[in-house]
């Protein structure tokens, strides 16, 4: 019997995290939701001025996009082109035109946005990042930290912001400097969504690293708000069984809220499938471009400093 | 429905209008009169009014039906329903005969599961349909499709398909049931054949053959149609001047794509003023502004008060959706309001109804307007307080009476329970309360038919036969009402249309029989011979 054990390095997730996006680039699809007033909007802003790759939005308060205009290079009633190559679709005409207009762009996006509008439900937006050449990331909601309590206890709106933060991988607790204390709020918040990642924020920055997940080489250098990352690495030949997998996903210290890699099941080794763990949602998908897969198993996770345990990948290992 | 003249045996018409009602000795004085007979033995009404139905009713019938209730086509032709899945497959196999290409998609529509008896339909039995064509049956409620293995194949949706909504077999193989858009864009060559449809002008046309097959004269697009998309202004304006095209059509404004801030709005509401004052013409019409608030009852979605939803499927949150942040409706409704626009809202339920009819009274507050018409659309859970506040506002009510018939006995038992669905669509209610009411199909949810609404409103009966809140019941000369007169009221056309008096348009609805004179349970079944649209007949079932 082959003994496999998981070389641990922190910081070769950088190759692993490279090798996804090389052998498998779907667009990678994040939803933004959050009640109206929330700061979606902010949101939206704040990642378009600060992309670093190709980001198509998908926004509903398209009338609110407020786009520096040096950084405009074209706009209609629909689109507006930026110079950095993103673009902002209002969904106006309904999704699937505005995702049959992103699928033709060029140079096709590399991560697509979709602003759910204020009382949607962004698990229903969702569901269209599985569409055919695109991957669902995370689906991140704001919350206005100084109405959260007030809108829940709402009775005409209090089910819709409940459902809506039930929903989230990644919730931002927004405007906290306007918040005199956020304990209170994030205890409401723990009652309905604990797993979520909880990020505190002013103005709707969050660092994109953070929010996307995909350089994970950089999420170490951290945002202001959530302090320092660390992300170890697993390497191994095998196949992994299912529950071997299922197990380790669930013996992840809660503060782990990213994992990534590529991966063989034990059930189906013939196909490289891609694992990507968001908050505590997680999946399986059979990579796009099987010819060019890399051999074995690759996997690596990110957590606060001195919240991954070094054995962490323990029951990935196959036993003599 | 001219209370002064409630009853006539001739009608004198020169050119588009009515000239005179009376009896024929009163004319015969007239210069150059001809005298028509042709509708000698027949009932003539005026002409019925559809106020809340939606064009693609006809574009689906560019598709085979296959759903459980009969139904007719615009061409007349009477599709039997399909009462069990053979019922279904022996439909769907004639029409893949009759396809001349073989790789072409068949779409279906209608398909509703909870009526048919025995295991569901899913791709396995469409299989024996065909293996090498796609096929897409879209469901009644527009909300799944189920698709063969070929549609799935050619969509690339397989076991590795992670979106929600993709139903799967115990083996985790999908079955071929897509539930909710997500999961039906998938098999985008399907739904984007309904869609295509839906926007044609060919649809216009069906709509328009179908209205008047069922004795309509004028009905109301409701807010279906992207007026800003380019040609669909085009496509109306080129239907509706053909005079061959038998209806008047009121495309109401829907308010699309709006985000809800003030200065959007008013961007809005100055386009629809602008449709109203410059695109009109004597079969298009503009003026009212749709905008949809909540969800539907059977489909758990409707906002409804305490103590919410009797028996909802597991997982559901208590209450049902927001489409629109309720406390965005003061600024949205305002703007409408003060544009001169007249506002219809989408109020399945009784709580989206207090939040529209308190962004009215706001509006009213800070800026009076008499005779605004804004209409509460569906009304289904709308209480006497309601009524009491929509009377004092001067609301109009459009009522879906064809509800009870058809999900009558599923409110009763899964919604809302008995005591809430006796109240339902309470049409009495609403008279007794002095509010102007219409009672609608918006077809294609149920067919268009303003004499089958009409029994519904009189009758109350359910699909099993019982009489569901009786002290509900109005008469038939209010339901007559409710079909002419008040409609074109609140779609703002009462002053044209609507009743049988000098200087109205000579619109009709050429009946067999009288329904003044036929029991109570035999509206429907009364024999709809066609209509006259501006003194020109035309005859139900003809090209």
């Amino acid at each position: 019997m082959g003994h496999s054990s998981g070389r641990r390095s922190l910081s070769s997730g950088i190759t692993v995290t490279k090798l996804v996006d090389l052998y498998d680039s779907p667009m990678e699809v994040t939803v933004i939701g959050g009640y109206l007033g929330a700061g979606k909007t902010t949101l939206v802003n704040h990642l378009l001025s600060q992309a670093t790759e190709v980001i198509a939005v998908l926004i509903n308060d398209f009338g609110e996009i407020n786009i520096d205009d040096k950084l405009v290079d074209s706009a209609d009633e629909n689109t507006i082109t930026l110079t950095n190559g993103c673009i902002c679709c209002s969904l106006a005409d309904g999704y699937s035109k505005a995702l049959d207009d992103v699928a033709k762009r060029n140079p096709r996006p590399t991560r697509l946005v979709i602003e759910a509008s204020g009382v949607a439900d962004p698990a229903a937006v969702a569901a269209y990042g599985h569409a055919p050449g695109m991957a669902l990331n995370a689906v991140a909601v704001v919350a206005d930290s100084v109405n959260l309590i007030q809108q829940l206890a709402d009775p005409l709106v209090g089910q819709t912001v409940r459902s809506q933060l039930a929903a989230a991988d990644v919730i931002l607790l927004n405007k906290t400097d306007l918040a005199p204390e956020t304990e209170t709020v994030r205890t409401e918040l723990d009652r309905f969504n604990s797993d979520a990642l909880l990020v505190e924020c002013v103005h709707s920055r969050i660092d994109l690293d953070l929010l996307f997940g995909s350089e994970v080489s950089k999420v170490p250098k951290a945002s202001e708000a959530v302090g320092e990352y660390e992300s170890r690495c697993h390497r191994s030949n095998q196949p992994i069984p299912r529950d071997a997998l299922v197990e380790l996903i669930e013996r992840l210290p809660e503060q782990v809220q990213r994992a990534k890699g590529i991966v063989r099941v034990a059930e189906e080794p013939q196909i490289p499938m891609v694992f990507q763990l968001v908050g505590r949602r997680w999946e399986l998908r059979a990579l796009a471009d099987r010819k060019n897969a890399p051999e074995g198993n690759q996997l690596v996770v990110i957590g606060p400093k001195g919240t991954v345990p070094l054995d962490w990948d323990r029951t990935l290992k196959v036993e003599d | 429905m001219d209370p002064t003249q409630p009853f006539a045996t001739a009608i004198a018409v020169q050119g588009d209008r009515i000239v005179g009602v009376g009896d024929r000795e009163d004319f015969l004085d007239f210069p150059q009169t001809e005298v028509d007979e042709r509708f000698g033995n027949k009932i003539l009404l005026p002409g019925f009014v559809e106020a809340h139905s939606h064009v693609m009713s006809g574009a689906l019938w560019e598709f085979p039906y296959v759903g459980f209730y009969e139904r007719s086509d615009p061409t007349g032709r009477v599709w039997s329903g399909c009462q069990d899945v053979d019922s279904v497959l022996q439909r769907l196999i004639q029409c893949d005969q009759e396809m001349v290409d073989p790789d072409q998609t068949l779409v279906a529509w209608g398909l509703d599961p909870i009526f048919l008896q025995g295991e569901r339909l899913v791709a396995k039995h469409l299989d024996q349909v065909s293996t090498k064509r796609p096929i897409f049956v879209f469901h009644a409620s527009g909300h799944l499709a189920t698709v063969n293995s070929e549609m799935m194949r050619q969509s690339g949706i397989d076991q590795h398909t992670p979106t929600p909504g993709v139903a799967k077999d115990d083996s985790g193989v999908p079955n071929g049931e897509l539930q909710e858009p997500a999961a039906m864009s998938l098999a985008s060559d399907g739904l984007a054949t309904i869609f295509i449809a839906m926007m044609s002008s060919e649809a216009k046309w069906s709509y328009a053959l179908e209205a008047r097959n069922c004795g309509v004269t004028t009905a109301a697009d409701l807010g279906t149609t992207r007026l800003a998309m380019e040609g669909q202004l085009e496509a109306w304006r080129q239907a509706t001047d053909d005079p061959q095209y038998p209806i008047r059509v009121v495309v109401a404004f829907g308010n699309f794509g709006s985000d809800g801030t003030p200065a959007n709005i008013r961007d809005m509401a100055e386009k629809a003023v602008h449709l109203r004052e410059h695109e009109e013409s004597a079969k298009l019409r503009f003026g009212i502004v749709k905008i949809v608030l909540d969800g539907s009852i059977q489909g758990f979605t409707a906002r409804i008060s305490h103590p919410h939803y009797l028996d909802p499927p597991p997982g559901h949150p208590g209450n049902g959706l927001w489409l629109i942040p309720p406390e965005q409706m003061p600024d949205i409704v305002s703007a409408y309001h003060q544009a001169g626009l007249t506002v219809h809202c989408h109020c399945n339920g009784d709580e989206a109804a207090q939040v529209f009819i308190d962004a009215v009274d706001a509006a009213l507050q800070t800026h009076p307007r008499e005779d605004h018409r804004h209409t509460v659309q569906h009304c289904q859970l709308t209480t006497e307080q309601q009524y009491k506040k929509m009377s004092e506002l001067g609301m109009n009510a459009n009522i879906f009476a064809n509800h009870i018939f058809y999900w009558g006995d599923q409110h009763a038992t899964i919604t809302v329970g008995s005591p809430r669905a006796e109240k339902m669509d309470g049409c009495a209610t609403a008279e007794r309360e002095g509010v102007k009411f219409s009672i609608h199909s918006d077809a294609p949810i149920t067919p268009m038919g303003q004499l089958h609404t009409i029994w519904c409103a009189v009758n109350r009966l359910t699909a099993s036969g019982n009489i569901l809140g009786p002290e509900e019941r109005i008469g038939v000369h209010k339901a007559l009402q409710a079909c002419t007169i008040d409609a074109a009221h609140q779609l703002l056309m009462d002053n044209e249309i609507g009743s049988l008096e000098n200087g109205k348009l000579a619109d009709f609805t050429v009946l067999e029989s009288d329904p003044y004179e036929v029991e109570p349970e035999e509206l429907k079944n009364i024999q709809v011979w066609g209509t006259v649209v501006g003194g020109v007949p035309f005859q139900a079932g003809s090209q």
